[in-house]
């Protein structure tokens, strides 16, 4: 929901400059690229005695045929399961048994899988990533039994009605993009699901040329390349080509859909089409979402919330892809008030669009974005992360002047970002509470 | 000044290599009207956080009056006699920050970070909060509506709502079986008079703690503080400690319908207090069984046999006997087996010792997820305040990880067999509307 992580790494840049003499500032990360094409992050970070491991594949949901929906996915909860050096559950175990912590994601652009290690243990942590992003076994029993996890996780994101409202949201939204698919596949793809097909697509995506690993945490940076070098440096394999994108819909005319949902609150999601993340109006949409709803003194909650009580909760979000984007207002509501809390929206979008910003406002939103950023560097891992979602979906260098372009937005940029996309062609979902229980 | 004879404390563990965060000095003193302070100056990220807490909660409420302390806590933040609640809240957007409060078990806590640069900003503005709020007639109306929404909402998420019945089952007339929201009912007969009384009742400097973590200058900060809090005056007469009835619990089973896509299974038993002598091995119990994805319930349960989604364990710190509960997410067609095997498990740790390695397992995860919980500013003066306003000290932490590490195989069997019985379970399945 949040707006581009990677635009916080201009502002690592002047945190740096800022701390540069107190001796106790960051150093800048080391971007290294192996001869295979593996690139490598690293950067010393002491805010607690750990360090982040972290594995950025260039493969996700967009990656699929149409019939193979949520095969990233499942693959993703297929890689911590086990190498041929690493039975079922040894990875869990050897994480779990320095007190470390393992995750994994998968979106539309990227693939990731961390590990989060007392700072002693990272070239056991650098061994594993490296073992199961090529070495996967892909045990037969593992997968059937994943299989009813991830069925699970499908109906858990149809339980929570926040989830399924984004889900639904960004169907319509997207549209046909593969962005607008379920990251998750349907339960009938993964019902179906071989053992070959999980492996074609591994030993196809899964290639040296995809992958970026950032290190970061209480170590010496050094030390890390040759621990890479034997280890990332020795795979092979050479990276297809990604399947392309066709063009985000304008949305012409707008699109509804009404769901009948077991809560006895009404949701309305509401999206227009926006910049992707290589596009020059990000900066402009980024500051316009903050000010819109991203926050409690934002317009949205002020006025539909606090002023008239149409809804108990209000917020916008810009939703970044690498090809494609999307603005959206969220709000829980009584369902007697739909038609009114819409209108309510339109109304504090039509003010933005006449009457603009104030200059108060704007810094409001440039330091609100500073801020999100400094919370994100408090960690290892999530620092690790800016790095990993910048060099993954658009650049390292790209982002370094992220800050200064997003300070040099006018109010009247914003003004005119309003009026390009925030337009009566939009996507609308509401979820009515299905009668009285 | 001099008269103050303030209690400075300062820890510098030794540690090899440079430091991190997590074991950087602390500063307490207790001053004259007996509010406490806590800093830790920490230079990793340009950020700041405060924590404070004041002793009031669910633990001081009856069922007349269930959810007044987090009511109070929401409405405390809406305006002081200073400023309005939108006043508030454009200053608080201003520092890059966050503030919010709400009421707990034993303590409610008004907390905020901020961008470093504006640490003195942030410390006024919570002083201002606590100290002078406008506690409106209408705050507490629209408050209290949306705390009654939000109390809805937690009954439509079925997580919450099993938890919810799990606590009133468990605790029976204790208040800590009372919703910490509070239900309609109570909220309704709370009026802006009784929200003013209870404020004069636990807003007193002597049941204050204020902690502190963040890129700040710690000599400043201290002296800051002492300026803002230091003219608060106590009574001198706290409020006596309530007589709480003694927790009976015993073995029951309650079964809840309502519409979801999956059974959530609670099964459980009283635990230990913080300070007792048992709390660490009951710790190390909690984790051997729902300590993350190597815990037993998650590998026997979900990985093995896949009965479950979601298996854990939750055991919160408390000042009264806290609760050990075992939690499973299932799907509605595995629930009846699912509760049939947790209930193996729970017998198998009452009567068969774990292994060592596993006991080493549980120990690690137990203390490295300690320590990373700990890895954020809002985290560390979380931890700092809430071990100093539970009675413990804020260097609790230290023997903690002693009495962790002391933990035995045997120690384990036998807070098995004392506090895992009788059990109170609690299951919640999909109703048939869809």
């Amino acid at each position: 929901m949040r707006a581009l992580r990677s635009l916080l790494l201009a502002l690592l840049v002047l945190a740096l400059d800022a701390t540069a003499g107190a001796g106790q500032g960051l150093q800048r990360p080391e971007r290294q690229v192996l001869p295979n094409g593996v690139v490598l992050i690293v950067q010393e970070h002491r805010a607690s005695d750990a360090v982040a491991l972290q594995l950025w594949l260039k493969v996700g949901g967009r990656d699929e045929a149409t019939d193979e929906l949520g095969l990233s996915h499942y693959l993703e909860h297929m890689l911590f399961k086990g190498t041929p050096t690493r039975p079922p559950g040894a990875i869990d175990r050897f994480v779990e048994g320095v007190g470390g912590q393992s995750n994994a994601y998968t979106s539309y652009d990227i693939t990731h899988f961390d590990v989060l290690l007392p700072a002693g243990q990272v070239a056991a942590g650098i061994e594993l990533l490296a073992d199961i992003a090529v070495n996967a076994s892909f045990d037969p029993k593992e997968l059937d039994r994943e299989r009813k996890v991830v069925l699970e996780e499908v109906r858990l994101v149809e339980d929570d009605p926040q989830q399924y409202l984004m889900r639904r949201l960004t169907e319509l939204g997207f549209d046909a993009t593969p962005y607008g698919r379920p990251i998750l596949g349907t339960p009938k793809f993964i019902q179906a699901l071989t053992r070959e097909q999980l492996s074609r697509y591994y030993k196809k995506r899964y290639v040296p040329q995809n992958m970026v690993l950032v290190v970061v945490g209480a170590i010496d940076p050094a030390a890390v390349r040759p621990i890479v070098d034997r280890t990332f440096g020795r795979l092979t394999g050479e990276a297809l080509p990604r399947p392309p994108i066709p063009p985000q819909p304008a949305l012409t005319g707008g699109r509804t859909v009404d769901v009948p949902r077991p809560e006895k609150q009404a949701y309305l999601g509401l999206a227009w089409r926006a910049p992707s993340t290589s596009e020059p109006d990000v900066f402009a949409v980024d500051l316009m979402t903050n000010i819109l709803g991203d926050q409690p003194t934002s317009r949205l909650p002020v006025v539909v919330r606090d002023t008239e009580g149409l809804v108990s909760q209000i917020k916008a979000g810009y939703l970044t892809r690498e090809r494609g984007g999307l603005v959206v207002v969220t709000a829980r509501l009584d369902a007697e008030n739909l038609e009114a809390a819409e209108a309510s929206v339109r109304n504090v979008i039509r003010r933005l669009q006449e009457d603009g910003v104030s200059e108060a406002e704007r810094q409001r939103a440039i330091i609100t974005i500073e801020a999100s950023y400094a919370f994100d560097i408090e960690t290892a891992e999530g620092l690790a992360e800016v790095y990993g979602q910048a060099e993954t979906t658009s650049s390292l260098e790209e982002e370094l002047n992220y800050l200064p372009r997003l300070r040099q937005v006018t109010a009247a940029e914003i003004q005119a970002a309003a009026k390009k996309y925030l337009t009566s062609d939009y996507a609308r979902v509401r979820f009515r509470p299905e009668g009285a229980r | 000044v001099s008269a103050l004879a303030l209690l400075a404390l300062l820890v510098l563990p030794v540690l090899p290599g440079p430091a991190t965060a997590a074991e950087l000095p602390v500063i307490r003193e207790r001053l004259d009207n007996g509010f406490t302070l806590l800093v830790r100056e920490n230079p990793t990220a340009p950020v700041v956080a405060v924590s404070l807490f004041v002793r009031m909660g669910v633990r001081w409420e009856t069922r007349e009056n269930a959810g007044i302390s987090n009511l109070l806590q929401a409405v405390i933040v809406k305006g002081t006699t200073r400023h309005s609640g939108g006043q508030i809240a454009e200053m608080i957007a201003g520092l890059g920050g966050k503030m919010s409060a709400a009421g707990d078990v034993d303590y409610s806590e008004i907390r905020g970070t901020a961008l470093a640069r504006f640490w003195r900003e942030l410390l006024g503005l919570t002083a201002e909060l606590a100290l002078e709020p406008a506690l409106a007639q209408g705050d507490v109306e629209v408050e209290r509506d949306d705390l009654v929404t939000s109390i809805q909402k937690r009954r439509d998420n079925p997580t919450t709502r099993a938890f919810d019945t799990f606590f009133a089952t468990l605790y029976g007339p204790h208040p800590y079986g009372l919703p910490n929201l509070g239900t309609p009912g109570s909220l309704a007969r709370i009026d802006h008079a009784a929200i003013v009384a209870w404020y004069r009742a636990f807003y007193r400097p002597e049941r204050m703690v204020l902690a502190l973590s963040g890129q700040a200058p710690a000599g400043e900060v201290v002296a800051e503080i002492k300026r803002l809090f230091g003219g608060a005056t106590g009574s001198g007469n706290d409020r006596p400690e309530p007589v709480l009835p003694r927790v009976a619990p015993a073995s029951r089973r309650i079964v809840v319908e309502q519409p979801a896509q999956q059974a959530q299974i609670l099964m459980g038993s009283l635990a230990p207090r913080v300070e007792d002598r048992d709390y660490a091995a009951v710790k190390v119990l909690s984790t051997v069984l729902g300590g993350g994805l190597a815990g037993r319930l998650f590998v026997e349960l979900r990985d093995k046999r896949g009965l479950a989604y979601t298996a854990a364990s939750y055991d919160d710190p408390l000042k009264d006997p806290g609760s050990l509960v075992l939690y499973l997410g299932t799907a509605p067609k595995n629930a009846v087996r699912a509760e049939q095997a947790l209930a193996r498990e729970i017998a198998r740790i009452r009567s068969q010792p774990v292994g060592a390695a596993e006991l080493e397992r549980a120990k690690a995860y137990l203390l490295g997820s300690f320590a990373m919980d700990r890895r954020t500013n809002a985290r560390q003066a979380w931890y700092l305040g809430f071990y100093e306003s539970l009675g413990v000290g804020y260097d609790f932490p230290t023997g903690y990880r002693r009495a962790v590490e002391a933990v035995t195989v045997a120690d384990v069997l036998r807070v098995a067999k004392t506090y895992l019985k009788p059990l109170t379970t609690v299951v919640l399945r999909p109703s048939k509307s869809r």
